[in-house]
């Protein structure tokens, strides 16, 4: 079988089952009990998603096509498309699903105008909003300091992420890995690797490493630093795979080996860029610099959980006040920096 | 047919510097951009394949220096079968065969003295070549080839300043500075202006006669193939349907290489 139907076999039950078990619970709003039943729930679904799959075949089968079978049919096959997606079988899928999740998105999420907009509710926000809006600035000093040590945990970061940030680019780039077996494999391993280190928070890379090398701005650089590697790795990589393939070509044919091809003919094309990724990573990593304090990880998080622990609103103010001039400084001139070398 | 005749009997007393054998290639798309085509080229001469767009000149071409996989066939490069070659002997290969391209592949934020040395990078080593570090020879060798196309002035120009037809000499030079003994060019003036298309070919003429480096160039325009061939090939649909002087291409031929319907159009 090909593989793009495979993936749209997949695509199209999932949807399916997620769908027919969306209106399960609806229709038969099941207990407590029954929802946390994880085995037979399990058990279901994938019964659910064989079924979906075996709809979607013939689906297929017909005149009409599934919003999977569209979206991964291979090009040749998209050109025969005449109808307008809206009013094909994969536009109703497309739409039908978007409303499903949005009207059960808003069953999980609680959603309610009425708390929104309640007295009780508003008043309290109110005050504590009164309170950040009238700093006490005697604090200001700390803050300032404190702040001043967050920037160089964020740079700290920043920095040490970019070399090895810069050689797994290339390593993550599948137009340079892709082209055998074992280079693949290498891609595969490492953007998986990368994906799961990018997907864990640096909130929590930030406890583990408290507990590692002990409470204080060393912790939170470290975990600052390893979700820099993944974020800018793959942001590296991605502006590795969109080079202009004549250069290459052009460095290839004079019989130079492949790192001499890289070093010549990627490197000049995505150098610009990858400055201009590294500043905004910095930018990024003052703000998040901020919450890791939270959890022991240095800088003025810390202090700010302290205050805010406390309930200390006019001192929480003035802190948010540093921090908000800092993220905005940093912002504009990082914003202007990737301006200027376009 | 007198002067084919004669033009064969000529080179029947030379041995080829290359030799395409039944070569193929389709492409993993299920593409048969090669279906067989087997020719010879001799030392020193100014060899041009015609053929419209997908007609697999470009394909031919990379072929010869490996930058494509022939799928069959056979290509001997001065009595060595390439096909068998490993990436070592690749790029030895590659080095002795310079290459030009359409959109001539520059590096755009390098100077045009540091693209012209790239041409040195198949005998350099790395550590040295990553700090620019290119030895004497090779940098005298780069600024003659620079002056030889006629721009040894813009030696620290960056290469995104210059104009199409400058860019274009500056790979000729890069070229050059590989010390090939074959140059290919793939459309090398498809991307220029009329005037500045005849300059580069005529400097490609020049590195054709002065010094001797054989030349196979894939060109669109046959008023371009008249005045600057000495032997013609043609392919259609992957497969060689011509062969002989350019002189010989008459309306007829034409026909058959480009199709019913299609008329010339000339350069000057």
């Amino acid at each position: 079988m090909a593989l793009y139907k495979i993936k749209y076999l997949i695509f199209d039950g999932l949807i399916f089952a997620y769908l027919a078990a969306v209106a399960w619970v609806l229709g038969t709003s099941p207990s407590e009990e029954q929802l946390m039943d994880l085995q037979t729930n399990f058990l279901l679904c994938l019964a659910l998603f064989v079924v979906g799959a075996i709809v979607s075949i013939l689906i297929n089968k017909t005149k009409m096509k599934t919003l999977g079978a569209l979206l991964f049919e291979p090009d040749h096959m998209k050109g025969k498309n005449t109808k307008s997606f809206w009013k094909s079988f994969a536009g109703l899928q497309f739409v039908v699903t978007f409303l499903v999740t949005f009207a059960t998105g808003s069953l999980v999420t609680e959603f309610s105008f009425y708390e929104l907009f309640d007295d009780r509710g508003m008043g309290g926000a109110k005050r504590l909003f009164q309170a950040l809006i009238d700093p006490d600035l005697s604090i200001l000093p700390i803050a300032i300091l404190k702040i001043i040590e967050t920037v160089y945990i964020a740079f700290m970061a920043t920095a040490l992420a970019i070399p090895l940030a810069f050689i797994l680019s290339f390593l993550c780039a599948k137009n340079i890995m892709g082209k055998t077996s074992l280079g693949f494999a290498v891609y595969a391993t490492l953007r998986t690797l990368l994906n799961v280190t990018r997907s864990v928070e640096a909130l929590v890379w930030a406890i583990i490493f408290t507990i590692w090398v002990g409470v204080g701005p060393f912790a939170g650089m470290l975990a600052l630093m390893l979700h820099s590697v993944a974020s800018l790795a793959k942001q590296y990589s991605e502006i590795v795979e969109c080079v202009s393939e004549g250069p290459i070509e052009g460095v290839q044919a004079t019989g130079a080996n492949s790192l001499q091809v890289v070093w010549f003919s990627i490197v000049p094309q995505i150098v610009l860029p990858y400055v201009a990724f590294t500043i905004y990573r910095w930018d990024i990593n003052v703000r998040m610099a901020t919450i890791i304090g939270l959890v022991g990880g240095g800088g003025i998080g810390t202090l700010l959980m302290q205050y805010q622990g406390q309930a200390l609103w006019h001192q929480v103010g003035c802190l948010a006040l540093v921090i908000a001039v800092t993220v905005w400084l940093m912002d504009t001139a990082s914003a202007y920096i990737r301006e200027a070398i376009k | 047919m007198s002067a084919s005749s004669k033009d064969k009997k000529s080179q029947f007393t030379k041995q080829s510097i290359l030799s395409i054998k039944n070569v193929k290639k389709t492409y993993p798309n299920g593409v048969q951009a090669l279906k067989g085509v087997s020719f010879d080229v001799y030392p020193g001469e100014f060899l041009v394949i015609i053929g419209l767009s997908g007609s697999g000149k470009s394909t031919m071409l990379r072929c010869i220096n490996r930058l494509i996989e022939p799928s069959e066939g056979q290509i001997i490069f001065n009595g060595e079968d390439t096909t068998s070659m490993g990436a070592s002997k690749i790029r030895q290969l590659r080095n002795k065969i310079g290459m030009i391209f359409q959109h001539f592949n520059l590096i755009d934020r390098h100077s045009v003295l540091s693209n012209v040395l790239m041409g040195a990078l198949g005998r350099t080593p790395l550590l040295k070549s990553m700090f620019g570090i290119f030895s004497k020879k090779d940098q005298e060798k780069a600024q003659k080839a620079l002056d030889l196309v006629g721009i040894g002035d813009r030696a620290h120009f960056r290469a995104d300043q210059l104009s199409g037809g400058q860019k274009q000499r500056v790979a000729i030079a890069r070229a050059l500075t590989q010390d090939p003994e074959i140059l290919l060019a793939d459309e090398p003036v498809a991307s220029l202006d009329p005037a500045t298309c005849h300059t580069v070919m005529d400097y490609l003429k020049k590195v054709n006669r002065e010094l001797g480096i054989t030349v196979i160039c894939n060109l669109h325009f046959l008023s371009l193939v008249r005045q600057y061939a000495d032997r013609v090939i043609a392919l259609k649909d992957g497969e060689l349907v011509y062969q002989g002087q350019p002189s010989e291409i008459d309306e007829k031929w034409f026909e058959e290489i480009y199709g019913e319907g299609a008329t010339e159009v000339h350069v000057d």
